[in-house]
């Protein structure tokens, strides 16, 4: 269960970013801070999505799950930082679609086999739209981690 | 016999692993004996020999000569059914 992975010290409310690449510092720096990530994970994500962007539109909600190669990883976890104001991300698969993203998943994934479970499990959370719309209107960190896992309760 | 089946993402790391997750499982419940391989967009290439269909969740930029069906809808969660039944 990702829920009970949660942690508040990797939730952002109201997060103040200018763009994506602001949204990486400060998220990852939290997952970097907690010893998820290593030095190296910023600048590695930043490029990563570069070349293979992580947005995605759910049904009109832009949703980024942002991750990058275990190498920069120290060990499996996800941020979530809900943007204060919408900022722009290119959509995954595509070269120049943007969609304004207002929820991130920022992920360190080390071994996607062994937590496929968990991949799986965030992946129904992203896309269940009425889940989505409820962690967009959020204001509690906690709020953030019971909506998830009343959803996962009821996978 | 077994179909290969080409499985792409940046990374390989979390979205390929979920498109292969998808693809094998709707395999399996319509009878198709099915070999992923899941690699990295960059890999292709060298992992064509075989291979009948690629399903991307990245962008694919060129032509490899067989069938290209996007692995999007995995993620997103939207169009899955359009998306099987392309891969059927």
């Amino acid at each position: 269960m990702i829920w009970e992975e949660l942690k508040e010290s990797l939730i952002m409310m109201d997060l103040e970013a200018s763009s994506s690449q602001d949204v990486f510092q400060k998220l990852g720096s939290a997952l970097t801070r907690e010893g998820y990530t290593k030095d190296s994970y910023i600048e590695a994500l930043s490029e990563r999505e570069k070349n293979f962007p992580t947005g995605l539109d759910i049904n009109g909600i832009g949703v980024a799950i942002p991750h990058t190669d275990v190498s920069h990883v120290n060990k499996p976890g996800i941020a979530i930082g809900l943007l204060k104001n919408p900022v722009s991300f290119i959509q995954m698969a595509t070269d120049d679609e943007e969609v304004k993203v207002k929820l991130v998943f920022m992920l360190s994934v080390i071994n996607p086999e062994a937590h496929l479970e968990e991949l799986k499990q965030i992946l129904a959370i992203i896309q269940d739209t009425d889940v989505l719309k409820k962690l967009t209107e959020a204001e509690e960190k906690q709020q953030i981690i019971n909506i998830i896992r009343e959803k996962e309760i009821a996978l | 016999m077994k179909k290969k089946v080409i499985v792409a993402c940046g990374g390989a790391v979390a979205t390929s692993t979920i498109a292969a997750n998808k693809v094998v499982e709707l395999c399996k419940k319509n009878g198709i004996d099915v070999e992923i391989c899941q690699i990295r967009i960059s890999e292709i290439e060298s992992n064509l020999s075989g291979a009948v269909l690629i399903v991307p969740t990245s962008k694919v930029k060129r032509d490899y000569g067989i069938p290209v069906i996007t692995g999007m809808p995995f993620i997103s969660g939207v169009g899955v059914e359009k998306t099987e039944a392309a891969i059927l």
